[in-house]
């Protein structure tokens, strides 16, 4: 029966996935100007165009450019870098590591703060840990990321010089050996404990702007499900055979209560992804998002497209992942 | 949008049938807004949810001011947000003549604060303007229809929002030309999905209700029935919607215009005059500061706007 409902999810993902190669390809080709001039320049001979025409299949009708647009990308191609002058996928190589880690560490941040005080300000509701819990779910959301991120640069580097304001380590530092490509972790997996220092220090300020928006869905979500849930006939029950408050609400409650946590993870990603590009960019922490911004700039469509293309691919992947697992977590679930 | 709650209530709110069964409970279906309370109890709910509670109030104020301010900003700011004076007053720090100070160019920063609120307005306004009027329709033909033409509109909304917002955003932007006007175009492309859910949501479960059958019994063309009865019925989860949207709205599209799409300078667009001003950050505190404090409180402000008025509208999904 699982295994049904998730071949079906699977189908599903892959309307979805052609859905997404068809959006970031008529984006491709409604981009302003032509892309093959902006690539060789405005003294570039016919002759040369044509050529580069013809090599990206330019000139063929549109059915058949998406088709080779598809190819392309399965194959992991797409295209090269206008300002690396590489092709995209090295550079989405090269730079996605720096993205994981820093959305990693402000995911299990968010969770390590998110539900414990989540839970303590719906058993301790109206008192101040439920006061502190709505400035952060109110705060959390309405604070510019990059904002916050500027302002935290302007305190913890240029005051207070705490923290550094940007990189993943200081340019004289070589990386740790890499491993996993997440210089914390390569750090630790080396016994490379200066190494490590430093990478936690650039680490800081990022993850903790970056984990600030999410933090705040984060407590908010558990806080309204633990204020469902201990509403609930069964939890008084336990209250009533006598069972202490404390495994009250950890073992009976906490349970039920995450839930719908679990399916907000997805949607969390999506907003940490979206975050890392504002983020990223003040920090000059080197991930896919700065990359994309830079893009941006630089006029570098493959670079946008194919970024966007990633984000939406991890983003819906994650949510399929949600879904298995709230599918494995609660039998109750079935998507009809 | 408007300052005054009650005005964002048109009476439409109101099923005109509810009355008649109004003994009767309706089905309870998460997350939807079925019945609307009494009109007089409604207005007493509106008022005890954004006048009584201090923090709605708060919101509501700063909605209030940030309405006036970009209707009147620039009569009220005390410069000229435009004018430079590179010699003279550059970067000064926050004093009397200039409590916020003055950027590069000498130029006030108050007043270009001030008068940022129109940008930011004028698009939460054309964004969900299209969002809303192209979302609402695709959801409720979708949801009064079905079947295969539900099937179909509804796979490609799930197409746009298999993108993070404002990844979606950046990528429409700047395939479309860094401008203002672009960057409008691809918020819009950003929003419309989630009214298209929200008014088919309402669309499917309105159109089972008593109200309807009666009208298409009398012989009510589908159009008819959709527009004027079915959908008058669905405004208020909308509207509650829009408000969260608009302080979510003006936030992406600061967000673009400091990346460098939207607002290009020298517009005094509040994620422009950041973009700007991060140049600047260690010798002016006061450039990222204050505009970054007008955007805060105010996309703070919409949200606790449309929670107050989700309370006041929708009693039974308040947990307080």
């Amino acid at each position: 029966m699982l295994v049904r409902l998730i071949v079906r999810r699977l189908l599903f993902l892959v309307v979805v996935l052609v859905g997404l190669s068809l959006i970031t390809f008529s984006l491709s080709r409604v981009v302003p100007g032509d892309p093959v001039r902006l690539m060789l320049g405005p003294r570039a001979s016919k002759s040369a165009v044509e050529k580069v025409r013809a090599q990206y299949h330019l000139d063929d009708p549109l059915p058949i450019q998406y088709g080779y647009y598809v190819a392309g990308v399965l194959r992991f191609d797409f295209g090269d870098s206008f300002s690396s002058r590489r092709p995209v996928s090295q550079d989405l190589k090269e730079y996605l590591p720096a993205t994981v880690e820093l959305a990693l560490f402000a995911m299990l941040l968010s969770i390590l703060i998110g539900v414990p005080l989540g839970v303590l300000s719906a058993v301790r509701r109206d008192r101040w840990p439920d006061h502190l819990a709505r400035v952060v779910s109110i705060s959390g959301l309405a604070f510019p990321p990059f904002w916050l991120a500027l302002m935290a640069q302007l305190l913890f580097y240029s005051r207070l010089g705490w923290l550094p304001d940007g990189q993943r380590l200081p340019i004289e530092i070589d990386p740790p050996r890499t491993i996993t490509s997440l210089y914390t972790v390569d750090a630790l997996l080396t016994a490379d404990w200066p190494a490590l220092r430093l990478a936690v220090q650039h680490l800081a300020l990022p993850v903790l702007v970056l984990a600030y928006g999410s933090l705040a869905v984060m407590t908010r979500m558990v806080r309204g499900g633990m204020l469902e849930v201990l509403n609930q006939d069964y939890i008084r029950t336990a209250r009533a055979k006598g069972i202490g408050q404390r495994s009250v609400v950890l073992r009976h409650a906490l349970k039920n209560a995450m839930l719908p946590t679990v399916t907000s993870l997805g949607l969390q990603v999506g907003l940490l992804l979206s975050g890392a590009f504002l983020v990223e960019i003040v920090y000059s922490w080197p991930g896919i998002g700065r990359y994309a911004v830079l893009g941006v700039t630089r006029l570098d469509y493959n670079a946008i497209m194919a970024t966007t293309l990633l984000i939406a691919l991890i983003f819906v992947l994650m949510n399929l992942v949600v879904d298995v697992l709230y599918l494995v977590i609660d039998p109750r679930i079935s998507y009809g | 949008m408007s300052a005054d709650p009650v005005a964002v209530t048109p009476p439409a709110l109101v099923p005109a049938v509810a009355d008649e069964h109004g003994g009767e409970a309706p089905p309870r279906t998460l997350g939807t807004f079925q019945r609307s309370p009494p009109h007089d109890q409604l207005r007493r709910n509106l008022r005890r949810s954004l006048i009584g509670n201090r923090l709605n109030l708060a919101g509501l104020l700063i909605v209030a001011l940030f309405v006036v301010l970009s209707v009147l900003g620039e009569l009220l700011a005390p410069k000229d947000p435009f004018a430079q004076d590179i010699i003279g007053s550059k970067l000064l720090a926050p004093s009397l003549a200039h409590p916020f100070g003055t950027d590069e160019l000498g130029r006030d920063l108050l007043s270009r604060v001030m008068t940022g609120t129109r940008v930011s307005l004028q698009v939460a306004v054309v964004v969900l303007g299209i969002a809303v009027v192209v979302g609402t329709l695709v959801g409720a033909v979708a949801g009064y229809l079905g079947g295969i033409v539900d099937e179909i509109l509804m796979r490609v909304a799930d197409m746009f929002l298999a993108f993070p917002a404002l990844v979606l955003a950046v990528a429409i932007a700047a395939s479309l030309g860094r401008s203002l006007r672009n960057t409008m175009i691809a918020l819009a492309v950003v929003f419309w999905p989630w009214y298209a859910r929200l008014v088919r949501a309402q669309v499917l479960s309105l159109k089972e209700r008593d109200f309807v059958l009666a009208g298409r019994s009398v012989g009510l063309s589908a159009a008819r029935l959709l527009f004027r009865h079915i959908l008058p019925n669905a405004w208020s989860v909308v509207i509650i919607q829009l408000t969260i949207d608009i302080g979510y709205a003006i936030l992406l599209t600061s967000s673009l215009s400091f990346i460098g799409l939207g607002a290009q300078p020298p517009s005094p667009e509040w994620g422009t005059m950041m973009s700007t001003a991060r140049n600047y950050v260690r010798e002016a505190w006061w450039y990222t500061t204050f505009p970054g404090i007008a955007l805060t409180l105010t996309v703070f402000a919409f949200n606790v706007l449309g929670d107050g008025l989700r309370d006041a509208l929708d009693p039974r999904s308040g947990q307080r």
